[in-house]
């Protein structure tokens, strides 16, 4: 199988040569985690904000949401469709930040972990391509 | 209107379409079962399923009953209040997509206890996140497998108990045979049926009314029993603290729901992950929108029905009834024919949910239990496919057994509700601690685990759909619950010894987690085996060269 007998604890054991250590401290990876967090952490307090404002509505103001914006149209119906506009609003720009912004980020934190690796030990055991027969 | 036909008969049409649903997903699991021998094919589709495939399948995993008969019920009798589940059920995809999906493709294997276990002690932390997963999955798989056996007794006139079992027996048969690749493929056909099913409906409903969809809710309004209350939120909750624990817990229930969390596991990289929630968040939104025009629309066509007893108390058959009256009513072909229709979908509805839970159970008990506790990691891959299919076959049977014994009087919406509100509770604090967290450690896994899990089951035990003397007036445990499931994580941390090496590791699964370095690929179903390849082949750029 392709991953092996290691497979059960994750994979992790092919990937010693990287320090993680540095890569995670590295200012790259910081970089990539600012700007993904100045992202994320707003646009949650946003959505959940407006989520509960909303919930908090039908409970305690019916009436308000019961006026009818146009006969039969109420606010707690537009209100509801608001959320629904919320979510796509924010999946197109969470997939439109993360495919331009985030990604390139993450692979210059990848780039960066690559290059200051410890050469890679060679350990018995570890089988080289070639070895791998079958 | 015209008179009402008793469907306890059995329904020939209904019957003729089930059985071209079965036929078609058992082919499915034929040829699926040809392309799956090892663990990562069998838990993870090889991770070879595309964006846009997993989205589908999300849709169909998520989708259940429950939303589409279940939904368009609770909306024909309470107006407003039924379609503030359809806002819960589309929201929660926010903290799906922002918090976990690229993080559990980049962190995880095969299942939640993976990304625990990363970076925690493996054996405590496995065992609590399997206790999470199993404690999700029956709730939810034994709701499913009721309401099952009621909307196929109602609609196809077949007993409850030879429904229930033939359910199960499908069920089975797609996961112990197809494994993931089965069950993704079950439940994207599921998606399409299901929202071209609705899309169609919808058409006819709108077309019913006259054409201009306001007037949905001016004549459901005016066919209810209370029409000044109708439009306005309060005929089913009233209680709004209540109301905000339903909220809370769906939203934040969904992301710790394992049968979605592990789909995440199907796709090549975290691009495909995001993009599958995308792709899912369309689809499921879609369909919720239209519960409008299947809740108020049933109300606004079928009318008094409700209270005359032609739908059901629970209101499952509000939209299968619709279906039968714009098809041109009880009695014509069309009206058979399309309520024949919606009942198959409505039946492969539940197939492809309780698919997709049963081998997610099968990973807790298989993957992290018995391989990686029981045996330490040492059993081969032959082995732990093999216990794998083994746990979904004796899940699976557990499941048939006690839906049969509880029979229809197992209160089916607060079994769901119960489930969301563990997954909130237990499932996401940890998962989402361990992720971000660095001081976070095996205790604080353990007692959040543990605690949240207990406290929305007992507090569901003492609350009012079950107790007499009821200990809180809340029907719903989220707000009290998932505060304490976080609460717990981080005294349990605090209190617990400091894990210098959980904290080095963190490190590791940080990187690994945000940028997907080191994370697991993928396997294609017929090539044989790959050669091992080191980490720049698979994530970057070329290292090999330098």
């Amino acid at each position: 199988m392709g991953t092996g007998q290691s497979s059960a604890t994750g994979g992790s054991e092919h990937h010693r040569e990287i320090d993680w250590e540095a890569a995670e401290r590295s200012p790259e990876f910081k970089q990539l985690e600012r700007t993904k967090r100045s992202f994320v952490i707003p646009a949650t307090i946003f959505f959940l904000a407006w989520y509960i404002t909303f919930i908090l509505l039908a409970g305690y103001a019916p009436g308000f949401m019961g006026e009818s914006v146009i006969e039969g149209l109420t606010v707690g119906y537009l209100l509801a469709l608001s959320q629904f506009v919320m979510v796509w609003v924010l999946t197109a720009m969470y997939l439109r930040r993360a495919k331009n912004v985030f990604d390139p980020l993450a692979e210059k934190a990848v780039r960066k972990a690559i290059e200051s690796a410890r050469p890679e030990p060679v350990r018995p055991g570890e089988a080289r391509p070639e070895e791998d027969r079958r | 209107m015209s008179p009402a036909t008793p469907i306890a008969a059995v329904n020939v049409e209904a019957v003729v379409i089930f059985g071209l649903v079965v036929a078609v997903t058992l082919g499915i699991t034929y040829w699926a079962s040809q392309r799956t021998t090892s663990a990562t094919q069998f838990w993870a589709a090889g991770r070879q399923i595309t964006g846009r495939q997993n989205g589908l399948a999300i849709a169909g995993d998520y989708m259940s009953a429950a939303s589409f008969l279940g939904i368009a019920g609770l909306i024909f009798y309470f107006g407003f209040d039924g379609f503030l589940y359809s806002v819960g059920f589309l929201v929660a995809f926010l903290t799906v997509l922002f918090l976990l999906s690229e993080r559990m493709r980049n962190a995880g294997k095969f299942t939640i206890a993976d990304v625990l276990s990363f970076r925690l002690k493996e054996r405590p932390a496995r065992v609590a996140a399997a206790l999470g997963t199993l404690a999700v999955v029956a709730f939810y798989l034994i709701a499913q497998m009721v309401g099952a056996g009621i909307i196929i007794e109602g609609l196809v006139g077949i007993n409850f108990n030879v429904a229930v079992i033939a359910t199960g027996s499908f069920m089975l048969v797609y996961v112990v045979f197809g494994g993931m690749l089965a069950t993704t493929w079950v439940q994207i056909v599921k998606a399409i049926l299901l929202m071209s099913a609705t899309v169609v409906l919808s058409i006819f409903v709108l077309v019913r009314i006259g054409g201009n969809p306001i007037d949905i809710f001016n004549d459901a309004k005016n066919q209810s029993e209370d029409p000044g209350a109708y439009l306005e939120p309060g005929l089913r909750f009233d209680n709004p603290i209540d109301t905000l624990s339903l909220g809370l817990g769906l939203v934040l229930g969904t992301a710790g729901l394992p049968h979605i969390l592990m789909r995440f596991f199907t796709v090549p990289d975290a691009k495909a992950a995001r993009n599958s929630v995308g792709w899912a968040v369309g689809v499921i939104g879609i369909f919720y929108v239209m519960t409008t025009f299947l809740g108020f629309g049933a109300r606004a066509l079928l009318g008094e029905a409700g209270t005359t007893g032609e739908v059901d108390e629970a209101g499952n058959l509000a939209a299968p009834l619709l279906a039968q009256e714009v098809g041109g009513g009880a009695g014509s072909f069309g009206g058979d024919a399309f309520l024949a229709i919606i009942s198959a979908v409505a039946f492969a509805t539940i197939l492809a949910v309780v698919a997709g839970l049963v081998i997610s159970a099968s990973g807790a008990v298989a993957h992290d239990v018995w391989s990686n506790v029981v045996r330490k990691g040492r059993d081969s891959e032959h082995e732990e496919v093999y216990v794998a299919r083994i746990a979904a076959f004796s899940i699976g049977a557990i499941a048939i057994a006690i839906s049969v014994i509880g029979g229809s009087d197992l209160n089916v919406s607060y079994m769901v509700g119960l489930a969301f509100a563990v997954a909130a509770s237990a499932n996401f604090p940890a998962l989402l601690l361990a992720l971000t967290w660095r001081r976070f450690n095996t205790t604080g896994a353990v007692c959040g685990v543990v605690v949240g899990t207990v406290s929305a089951i007992l507090l569901v035990l003492t609350g009012p759909d079950v107790a007499d003397d009821p200990l809180i007036n809340l029907t719903q445990p989220g707000i009290v619950s998932i505060p304490l499931g976080f609460a717990a994580c981080i005294i349990g941390t605090l209190l617990g010894r400091e894990e210098t090496e959980a904290e080095r590791s963190f490190d590791e699964l940080h990187v690994r987690s945000e940028t997907g370095l080191g994370a697991e690929t993928g396997e294609a179903a017929p090539r044989p085996r790959q050669p091992k390849q080191p980490v720049a082949a698979a994530t970057g750029p070329g290292r090999q060269g330098a």
